[in-house]
């Protein structure tokens, strides 16, 4: 005896999920319904059909194939990769699955180095924007120095002048050489605060050099 | 009307082996295979096989084998279209089990486990083929072995069946194979395909929907079309 009520519109939740009462009480739905026997009918039979499409043929030789297969993987010695892979259970991946893992474990790993050292990284070998700003206001504040002292020690560097000044001026422009490779470089990687230090490095040499050139005036 | 040639009413293609698998055909979940209890616990037996394999012993490949070969061979053989692919992918399954048996870690059954491996390499196998267009038709595909007469359905339905199985998407395809060819219950199939058991049973009526479409629309759209 059937008592749950069953309509059209449960079909295909039934369908779908329905448990063995629900299923019950279609089939009673149903002998009384033409679509939802038609239905029901057409839903069993593709159970039916289906459930012979499973096949059965004898294979003889098939265990002997795997079980030979067997035994020359066990007796092979495990790559040292293969074994890795065991040890972190990925050894039943495909090599090629496995290495594109790896790969984006190590460029995860990289980019989180990055993103971990970031500010250090920055602090080091790169600038902000407001630390180029202040690189290049003190440039400019030794540039205008430098013209001062420049213009200053210019009758001392005459050619005419001493076998010192004569060196002091072969010095400078060694150093106006460097400041403008540095000057250069410098332009096309602003924030490059390797190239900014040296660049000061060299205009506080000029500087030097040109006070030493006036001092020896005194 | 779009019936893939099948002019057949459905009432004569049903066979008497509806009232045989009663249990199954449209009555509820499949009684199972009895490869996992519905819980999910592990079976003692399971754990049993897993410590053999693991622990190198041909003896367990080889119970394996004698449990679960036969059906690994079906699924396969529905998975790739000819009994030499089914076999090779089974011989390959049992390869990659012993390479991986040191991974498994009982957090579900062992057979489970396997099957999910045929499954994955049944998967790669098909799509490799594929890659490489060596997909040739269906008539030099099939298998030269006498296949199992039907006692009751109709030759033309098991086949527009195949064929429209061939155009569901891969995913609805394993779900529709092993719950209505192979008989698994939505909880092993959850387990061999790493869904749950609610989106088994969506995707086999979603399956089962597109399916019922392809071979023949239902008699109102039928009916509206006249």
């Amino acid at each position: 005896m059937n008592d749950m009520n069953v309509n059209c519109p449960d079909r295909e939740r039934i369908f779908m999920d329905g448990g063995a009462a629900e299923w019950a009480a279609l089939e009673g739905h149903a002998a009384t319904c033409a679509e939802c026997g038609e239905e029901l009918r057409v839903w069993k039979s593709m159970s039916t059909a289906a459930g012979e499409l499973r096949q059965e043929w004898e294979t003889p030789r098939l265990w002997t194939r795997i079980k030979r297969g067997l035994t020359e993987q066990m007796s092979e010695k495990p790559s040292r990769l293969r074994a890795w892979l065991n040890s972190i259970g990925l050894a039943g991946l495909q090599w090629q699955t496995a290495v594109a893992l790896l790969l984006l474990v190590v460029v995860t790993g990289v980019a989180w180095r990055i993103f971990r050292t970031g500010p250090e990284l920055y602090s080091q070998g790169f600038l902000n924007k407001s630390a180029v700003s202040e690189v290049e206001h003190a440039e400019a504040a030794y540039q205008k120095a430098i013209d001062k002292l420049e213009a200053q020690a210019k009758p001392q560097l005459e050619p005419t002048g001493t076998p010192l000044m004569a060196s002091y001026r072969e010095k400078l422009l060694v150093l106006d050489n460097a400041i403008d490779e540095l000057r250069a470089e410098a332009g096309q990687n602003p924030a490059n605060a390797h190239l900014r230090r040296q660049l000061l490095a060299m205009y506080q040499e000029k500087r030097d050099t040109l006070q030493e050139i006036l001092e020896t005036k005194r | 009307m779009a019936t893939m040639g099948l002019a057949l009413p459905w009432e004569a293609r049903i066979s008497n082996q509806e009232q045989e698998r009663g249990s199954r055909v449209g009555l509820g979940e499949n009684p199972g295979s009895g490869l996992a209890p519905t819980s999910g616990e592990v079976r003692p037996d399971d754990l049993e096989l897993a410590a053999a394999c693991q622990a190198g012993e041909m003896h367990g490949y080889e119970r394996l084998y004698s449990l679960h070969g036969k059906r690994m061979k079906s699924i396969a053989r529905n998975l790739l279209g000819s009994t030499a692919d089914a076999e090779d992918a089974v011989q390959e399954t049992f390869l990659k089990v012993q390479r991986s048996i040191g991974t498994f870690r009982a957090q579900s059954s062992f057979v489970t486990w396997t099957f999910r491996i045929l499954i994955n390499t049944c998967y790669d196998a098909r799509r490799s083929r594929m890659r490489k267009k060596e997909v040739t038709s269906e008539g030099t595909e099939q298998s030269p072995l006498p296949e199992r007469r039907a006692p009751g359905a109709h030759p033309s339905l098991k086949l527009a069946l195949q064929r429209a199985m061939e155009k569901l998407t891969d995913h609805q395809r394993h779900v529709f194979l092993l719950y209505e060819v192979e008989g698994f219950r939505h909880s092993e199939i959850a387990g061999m395909l790493e869904i749950t058991e609610t989106a088994s049973k969506n995707t086999l009526f979603q399956a089962k929907k597109n399916l019922r479409t392809m071979l023949e629309p239902p008699r109102s759209q039928a009916a509206e079309a006249r």
